[in-house]
């Protein structure tokens, strides 16, 4: 190669790289043509966002009369982020939402790959238990809220198969009782998602090569070295993929735990969400609220950032 | 080391045959090629023999032991897949290493089983790199070194050259006739290239249709092919065959072509053969071993295309029964339209019985 760079006499490569070429040309006319979408995209996606930056700074509220423009004669400096920091309910609202999310996302998870595992080979009937299987995540949250709802009432169909297994009639206040409450609002989440997880776990198995694991096979690999060695590696964007949306979404979980318990008994079952919720429609101080979601979108900006920055990596190697 | 014997072996897929009644014996240390167009069966019979298949009937034996039942991984068998099925996300050590580790052999014994069969494959500079960016030639070296690290006694292969382009297939092929020298282990290669078969088997074995067709060295599968599939399949072009009737003429038996008149008289040992059989027959010589001649000593027939492929011309003759096709040297003065006059080398003939299409063979 340098040796027939090295022919071309200076004064050609000069001009050779002074004039702009076709393709300098075509980036530039792109970047006009898009300009008028690009600054609207950026408008919808930056505005919420510094307007929501701007009241988390001050005291506005919608009774306070004033139009969300002027609160800026509600100004105090951080004081919201300074009383976040300071607010044990919000403090517990968010351990409670990183308790829920520790159990639901790995139990939706490993369910979600056992399934996927399962119904990656033939078996009579598979289509039907297929769309069984898939259809808790068509259900409607708040549906899924009140059926698991009636669920746990004390005289419902839960303590009625307790009672059945047991032998002596069972009647547990699940939604009464601070922990039982917790438990069932996972147990719903995790019977509402681990679908989804499944359907995004087989697409990946499936996508598996299966002549690198008959290759395995015939090396002498057994089935658990298979999924260990063949399986699980090249699943592994995928699997970075789905846990992602899952803690995403989990971290925001509302409408079906709403239903159950309205965030109780007490503050026992109130996540970031349901506190929210609860701060925007009954306390109105929506300059605070603006700062908790503020720091909220901060938090899972991060991890999502680590998340695609992992698949980036992944990608490097396709499977 | 290991024999190969198949014996009765039958595959029924649903109501589809894929294989009928295939009895094959492949000697210790031979390179046989499984030969055949799509859908021959060839696959099946491999796969069959790696386990990956169940056989509806008959016995897969490895020198005397019965494999029925024995899995796929407890065969002892090295199996190269048609892309190679190198694991990608693994560099080219760990895909060496796969299979000992998998066995729980100690880390010091892999490391050294590695380092030896990279030597031998010329992979030692390129161990640490990933395997998902290698060039062919190098991933099929480590598809070799994968399987061979665990000494198998049988090697399997795939159509191992059918992603590669044609140039480099020429390449591969020499090196990979190099590598069973050096391994001499028992080899298998299913193929649908006469080519690689013929270069690298030591016998071969032409399928169609789920059946057996011949077995023999590359030399007599191309010089007598035992039916008319075989004549057809083997050779670039086939052989030509043009249906006729026994006739005698007082320079000897001759074929009655019809209207293309009557061939040069057949080699006795042929005729004798043809005497003995009644009925018509298909008249075959090689399109290699076709001259031309003066007019009344030969098949005469009009040019009907003319295809110059650098080193030899392949011309057509004829049209519909009648075709044949003749190969001659780059320069031979034919045009179409022209007639020619073409005329076999007498000992190249082959005589096929036109209903059941077998070879009468002396004797």
């Amino acid at each position: 190669m340098s040796a027939v760079t090295a022919t071309i006499p200076e004064d050609v490569m000069k001009t050779v790289q002074a004039k702009p070429t076709l393709r300098d040309e075509g980036v530039k006319l792109g970047f006009r043509l898009t300009l008028p979408a690009q600054i609207l995209v950026l408008f919808i996606a930056m505005f919420p966002l510094l307007m929501q930056l701007y009241i988390s700074l001050t005291d506005w509220s919608p009774l306070s009369g004033l139009g969300w423009w002027s609160a800026w004669s509600l100004w105090n400096n951080f004081a919201n982020y300074t009383d976040l920091a300071a607010d044990a309910r919000f403090w517990s609202a968010l351990k409670r939402t990183a308790i829920v999310m520790i159990v639901c996302v790995p139990a939706e998870f490993l369910l979600g790959l056992a399934l996927a595992t399962l119904f990656a080979d033939e078996f009579p009937g598979k289509r039907i238990f297929y769309s069984i299987l898939l259809m808790p995540m068509m259900v409607v949250p708040a549906v899924a809220g009140y059926m698991f709802f009636m669920l746990f009432q004390s005289g419902g169909p839960v303590n009625d198969i307790l009672s059945a297994i047991s032998g002596f009639p069972v009647t547990i206040a699940w939604l009464s009782d601070p922990t039982l409450a917790l438990i069932a609002v996972m147990v719903a989440d995790i019977w509402q998602w681990t679908p989804l997880m499944f359907l995004i776990l087989l697409a990946g198995l499936v996508g598996v090569p299966e002549d690198q694991i008959k290759a395995a096979t015939l090396l002498g690999a057994n089935p658990w070295q298979r999924f260990v060695t063949i399986v699980l590696p090249k699943m592994k964007t995928i699997i970075i993929i789905a846990l992602a949306i899952r803690v995403i979404e989990n971290f925001k979980i509302f409408d079906t735990l709403y239903i159950m318990t309205g965030g109780g008994p007490g503050v026992a079952t109130e996540t970031i969400s349901v506190y929210i919720y609860k701060l925007t429609t009954q306390d109105l101080i929506w300059g605070y609220v603006a700062a908790i979601a503020l720091a909220i979108l901060i938090v899972l900006s991060i991890a999502a950032v680590f998340a695609m920055k992992h698949m980036a990596r992944a990608r490097e190697v396709p499977a | 080391m290991s024999a190969i014997h198949l014996q009765n072996l039958v595959k029924k897929f649903g109501d589809f045959t894929a294989l009928k009644t295939m009895d094959l014996a492949i000697a210790d240390g031979e390179f046989m090629a499984l030969l055949g167009p799509s859908g021959c069966g060839k696959s099946t019979t491999m796969n069959m023999i790696a386990g990956m298949e169940e056989p509806t009937s008959g016995k897969i034996l490895f020198g005397e032991r019965d494999m029925a039942g024995v899995p796929m991984g407890r065969r002892g068998v090295g199996f190269v897949f048609q892309n190679y099925a190198i694991f990608t996300h693994m560099s080219v050590r760990q895909n060496l290493a796969y299979g000992p580790k998998m066995r729980g052999a100690p880390k010091a014994e892999i490391d050294r089983r590695v380092s030896a069969i990279a030597e031998m494959l010329q992979l030692t500079p390129l161990l640490d790199r990933k395997a998902d960016r290698l060039s062919v030639n190098i991933l099929q070296r480590a598809a070799i070194g994968r399987s061979a690290i665990m000494e198998p006694a049988i090697f399997l292969l795939d159509e191992p050259l059918s992603n590669v382009d044609a140039a480099f297939r020429a390449v591969m092929r020499t090196e990979l006739k190099q590598l069973q020298r050096q391994f001499r282990q028992t080899m298998v290669y299913v193929t649908h290239d006469q080519l690689e078969a013929m270069t690298m088997a030591d016998r071969i074995a032409v399928m169609d249709h789920g059946v057996l067709q011949q077995v023999g060295t590359p030399l007599e599968v191309y010089n007598n092919p035992a039916n008319v599939f075989v004549a057809r399949f083997i050779g670039a072009p086939g052989m030509n065959l043009l249906r006729g009737r026994p006739a005698e003429s007082d320079r000897g038996l001759v074929i009655d072509l019809g209207p293309l008149g009557v061939t040069p008289p057949l080699p006795a040992e042929i005729a004798a053969a043809v005497r003995r059989a009644q009925g018509d027959v298909l008249y075959g010589f090689r399109p290699e071993q076709a001259a031309l001649v003066k007019h009344g000593q030969g098949l005469s027939l009009p040019v009907t295309f003319v295809e110059r492929i650098g080193a030899r011309t392949i011309v057509h003759l004829g049209q519909g029964e009648s075709a044949v096709k003749a190969v001659f040297d780059n320069d031979v003065g034919l045009a179409i339209g022209q007639t020619a006059v073409v005329a076999p080398a007498a000992q190249s003939v082959r005589v096929f019985e036109a209903t059941t299409g077998i070879a009468m063979k002396a004797g």
